[in-house]
């Protein structure tokens, strides 16, 4: 594998996929949608007066900027090996020099970069809601990274999938699965498994200074037990970590401010959710003095991580299947 | 480029043993194979016989069962990289990148086997000159026809002037100007020392292209013919083709004359005779008897007639 090889793969992508010719029109729809969408946003919040409207706003647009990038993406890898294959132009590249770690990464970088480019569209309407205020520096360039860092797993998943399918449009529908997996099937698991995983506990109330309960009336008086059913999401938590949209939200750097959760930031207010199930439960009693002191552990590392290592292993994967000669075919492929 | 002298190292290809399965299929049961630098070794066999399956593990793309392989005295399945570096290879089926002009198809393969820049961009003109290409440099891929993209096919594999030359049906789909100037083409690019393998269906052309035959057959090589060598209509039983102005009489003169024949068709009528001698005899009989006899000649050719001979206890 070398940079140069990778850079014959990714530039022959790129042509073939500039000449395809529609790209102009993907784009300019891209655009159309995303400035639309931050417009409502601007609109719908000037009724309201606060201060971070900027990142109220920039907060909604970059969710669903990853949400429109969660469809495109898959789109742009999912079919670059089987395709190639199927057009009979995988073989002839697989004996020259390139390698199949060149072929693999090439066509990861081809497609990761174009998703890039799709998001670079959105700049303006980021700097619009800069210009709306609210936004610091470090949360635009973390969330952009984030953002770019996800791009390039949700491609190296699709990448993987064509690469072991032999039909392009079995891969296509892997690939959106898989997204749809990381994006909803994390909830739906994470809301499954912790109700499967509730636990009845036994609270002690402690006595309560201002009580005036006559005892002989309530059995417990004033100081007492009694049960109540509670959610560990304390151990269930890390089902959610995969989720790219509670990652975006997670990983944005917050202010004091959106920290003590005064802000309506749709970010923030995912972060916050997401950390207090990484808590678990807290006691409904509690006087200023229990767990909700604590301060809630961040998720996203451990999502962002996994989900690194996720794309890693599907670029490993089509390494893989690409590296000749070849001793095992998928059941009625042909090499030529 | 130079040819490189690997010395102690065995040149062309050397097959021996060689075995592929798929599942069940018996794909190449065991094949021998050589062919020498200098030559044009054809791969021939009925469809299915295993040609391309055999010229896949050639090329690097396939790891065989069983056999030993040497590729410009390498190991493809080992040393697939050393290999790669002094093999083109064809495939029988391919695409072109739609998209691209036939100029920068060339220069893209070019740029895969690492040859520098302005030496590809001279390589990619020399090789659409000799695809008779030239004029078509510039437009997009998906214009040519099927032949021309063909050509163009047979000499991108011809890019980094490679010293073992494979090519899986170069001739299909070429018309017959075409199929000659592949041959020059070949026969050309063979004496300067390098080796060339072709597989072909398409025995006549072979008959003047190829310095040697290996047949194959359900996945066994089953025999190896040297071109010159081929036994010619002087020494074999062959069938020969006659033709006269009056059929009848020709008909009635073979019959008199205990001669088997076919039932006359538009092309002539066939007899089987034994070698030069009684064609001879034949004619002169015929003549002599005042049948007016337009032709007479042997059909097919000695490639075709060893290649019949092989398959024919097929069902
Ligand atoms: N990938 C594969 N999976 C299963 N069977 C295969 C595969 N490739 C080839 N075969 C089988 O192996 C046999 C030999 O195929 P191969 O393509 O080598 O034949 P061929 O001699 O090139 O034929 P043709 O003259 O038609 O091109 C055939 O019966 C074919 O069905
Ligand atoms: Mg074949």
């Amino acid at each position: 594998m070398s940079l140069a090889g990778i850079g014959v793969v990714a530039r022959q992508e790129f042509r073939l996929r500039i000449r395809t010719g529609r790209w102009r029109w993907l784009l300019g729809a891209w655009l159309l949608v995303v400035t639309g969408f931050t417009g409502l946003l601007y609109a719908g919040l000037q009724h309201t007066t606060r201060t971070d409207d900027g990142a109220v706003m920039y907060g909604g647009l970059m969710l669903f900027v990853l949400a429109l990038a969660a469809l495109v993406a898959p789109a742009l890898a999912a079919q670059s090996v089987n395709g190639d294959r199927e057009r009979g132009v995988l073989a002839a590249l697989q004996v020259t020099a390139l390698g199949a770690g060149d072929i693999a990464t090439g066509k990861l970088v081809a497609a990761w970069g174009t998703s890039v480019v799709f998001l670079a569209l959105t700049l303006p309407d980021v700097l619009w809601c800069v210009a709306a205020g609210g936004v610091q520096l470090t949360r635009l360039l973390v969330t952009m990274g984030v953002m770019v860092l996800l791009l390039g797993v949700i491609c190296a998943i699709a990448l993987a999938l064509s690469a072991l399918l032999r039909r392009t449009t079995t891969s296509g529908l892997l690939s959106y699965l898989a997204v749809f997996a990381l994006s909803i099937g994390t909830l739906v698991v994470f809301g499954l498994v912790s109700a499967a995983t509730q636990e009845t506990r036994v609270v002690h109330t402690p006595v309560d200074p201002n009580c005036s309960i006559d005892p002989g009336f309530s059995p417990g008086g004033c100081s007492g037990t009694y049960t109540e059913s509670v959610v560990r999401t304390d151990r269930t938590w890390w089902l959610l970590a995969p989720n790219p949209f509670l990652i975006l939200a997670d990983s944005a750097p917050q202010t004091a401010k959106q920290k003590r959760g005064s802000s309506t930031d749709p970010l923030g207010s995912m972060a916050r959710w997401v950390r207090d199930q990484r808590r678990g439960p807290t006691s409904s009693f509690t006087y200023g003095s229990l767990s909700s002191t604590r301060n809630p552990g961040a998720v996203w590392p451990w999502g962002l991580g996994f989900d690194v290592l996720l794309g890693a292993g599907g670029l490993w994967l089509t390494t893989r299947r690409l590296r000749t000669p070849t001793r095992k075919l998928a059941r009625g492929a042909r090499i030529a | 480029m130079t040819m490189t002298e690997t010395s102690g190292r065995p040149p062309g290809i050397v097959a021996q043993g060689v075995r592929r399965t798929f599942g069940s299929v018996e794909a190449v049961r065991s094949v021998d194979f050589h062919a020498q630098p200098g030559e044009i070794t054809a791969l021939v066999g009925p469809n299915g016989a295993g040609k391309t399956t055999l010229l896949l593990v050639l090329a690097t793309l396939l790891v065989p069962d069983a056999g030993s392989v040497s590729v410009a005295g390498y190991d493809p399945m080992t040393e697939a990289g050393e290999v790669r570096r002094r093999l083109g290879w064809a495939p029988d089926v391919f695409g072109l990148y739609d998209n691209l002009t036939a100029r920068e198809y060339l220069e893209f393969f070019a740029d895969a086997y690492r040859i520098p820049r302005p030496r590809g961009q001279q390589r990619a003109a020399e090789l659409l000159a000799l695809a008779h290409l030239p004029e078509y440099a510039d437009s997009p891929v998906h214009v040519l026809s099927r032949g021309q993209k063909q050509r163009l096919g047979v000499v991108r594999a011809m890019v980094h002037d490679p010293e073992v030359l494979i090519l899986d049906e170069p001739a299909s789909g070429l018309d017959p100007r075409s199929r000659v100037d592949l041959k020059e083409m070949l026969r050309e690019y063979a004496e300067s020392g390098r080796t060339v393998v072709v597989s072909s269906h398409i025995l006549s052309d072979l008959e003047e292209l190829a310095d040697r035959v290996v047949f194959i057959d359900k996945g066994l090589s089953v025999g190896e013919h040297v071109m010159s060598a081929l036994p010619t209509s002087a020494t074999s039983r062959r069938t020969w083709r006659l033709r006269s102005l009056d059929e009848p009489a020709l008909v009635a003169a073979l019959t008199r004359n205990g001669y088997s024949h076919s039932e006359p068709t538009a092309a002539g009528i066939d007899v089987d005779l034994a070698d030069d001698a009684a064609a001879a005899a034949l004619i002169a009989g015929l003549v002599n008897d005042k049948v007016p006899l337009v032709s007479c000649a042997p059909i097919g050719g000695a490639l075709e007639a060893a290649y019949l001979e092989l398959t024919e206890g097929r069902s």
